[in-house]
């Protein structure tokens, strides 16, 4: 326990530092962000044509609501403490990148899931838009990268020939 | 004991969340004012020269700074008496509290009050923390190099990357790295032992 709680720490600061470097930041994390802002307005627009995304903005055109998905609002800290977490359980490598990759995208699906649903409400009502903003999402991307971690311990159980619960 | 799986915990935790964060909002400073307190302590002991006091009015923290301002040109120390101050939400670090209570009152924890209460205690440091972190990085907003030239003040990059834990990942990480330590006994934690031990055989 000790062991996994070491290189966890050490990951996660490590990996959190370098995303805040500006080079990082700018070859890696701004492009990444504006792309989904585009994932975003493109899973939109068959639903809503008034919508339009500009480097990491998502506007409303007729009402002129713009929301700008700022470090942060892009899951990569929540993508930092799964890969922490996987990288410092003991498995095989493959398995590793494997969960990696799908516990990324998982996290994506949740986090275009929390920008879509911002755009919306912050035309709605923006104490609402706050609270969710602020404190619910968050708590729910949390959530669900606990949910990943314990579907790849659980995978992991299986491969390991576990007696399943 | 009937079995007490991850997802009953996750599904749980989550119908409590409403509850947890309804309470929170309800409770206001009283929350925030042992965290804001021990800032405060540690924020005038490590940098007395710049930070005077705070005082915390419902949730939003008041820091008063050593600098004073005169023509759009910072100050220090402030002359007349006339010092600037920061102003700091604490609801940015807090909803740790009832992100924590819907996790642990969503388990199957023995004598889950004092555990609640030492679990409180830990969060009102790591409240804490943060607080001086977000605090440091509006002081160098506001003062810049004068800031960052005293006494015990950590350089820039430091409280950057300080500032950003503390306001992204702190108060939702500090919540599960908590419950996680006070499972254990609980059949959640027996069932969780289970695959981890068998988890571990994959790796071999």
């Amino acid at each position: 326990m000790a062991r996994f709680l070491g290189i966890f720490a050490v990951t996660l600061l490590v990996l959190f530092t370098l995303e805040l470097l500006g080079p990082i930041q700018q070859g890696v994390i701004q492009p990444f962000t504006s792309g989904l802002a585009s994932v975003s307005s493109a899973l939109i627009l068959p639903f809503d044509d008034g919508v339009v995304s500009t480097g990491r903005i998502l506007r409303d055109v007729a009402s002129g609501f713009a929301v700008s998905i700022e470090s942060g609002c892009n899951g990569v800290e929540a993508a930092i403490v799964l890969i922490a977490g996987i990288l410092a359980f003991p498995a095989r490598w493959q398995y590793k990148a494997s969960a990696i990759l799908l516990g990324f995208l998982a996290i994506q699906v949740m986090n275009i899931a929390r920008i879509i649903s911002l755009f919306y409400l912050g035309q709605w009502n923006s104490t609402v838009f706050e609270w969710t903003h602020l404190y619910f999402w968050p708590v729910l991307i949390m959530l669900d990268v606990l949910v990943v971690f314990a579907i790849y311990l659980r995978w992991l159980a299986a491969k390991g020939e576990a007696t399943s619960d | 004991m009937t079995e007490f799986g991850f997802r009953q915990q996750i599904i749980t935790s989550l119908s409590l969340i409403p509850v947890t964060f309804a309470l929170w909002y309800a409770a206001g400073a009283p929350l925030a004012a042992p965290a804001s307190w021990l800032a405060e302590r540690l924020m005038t002991w490590i940098l007395g020269e710049v930070v005077l006091g705070s005082q915390l009015q419902d949730t939003i923290w008041m820091v008063i700074s050593a600098f004073g301002e005169e023509n759009g040109v910072i100050l220090f120390p402030a002359r007349g008496g006339e010092n600037l101050a920061i102003q700091i939400d604490t609801r940015l670090v807090s909803y740790s509290v009832p992100f924590y209570a819907a996790l642990l009152w969503g388990s199957r924890v023995s004598e889950p009050v004092l555990k609640f209460c030492i679990g409180l205690a830990m969060l009102w440091l790591v409240m804490a923390l943060s607080l001086i972190g977000v605090a440091a990085k509006d002081l160098m907003l506001l003062a810049g190099s004068q800031f960052l030239e005293r006494p015990g003040v950590p350089p820039a990059d430091v409280i950057a990357v300080w500032y950003q834990f503390s306001v992204l990942l702190a108060p939702t990480l500090a919540p599960v790295m908590l419950w996680l330590s006070q499972l254990r006994g609980t059949p959640l934690w027996q069932r969780l032992s289970r695959q981890l031990e068998a988890a571990s055989r994959s790796s071999t």
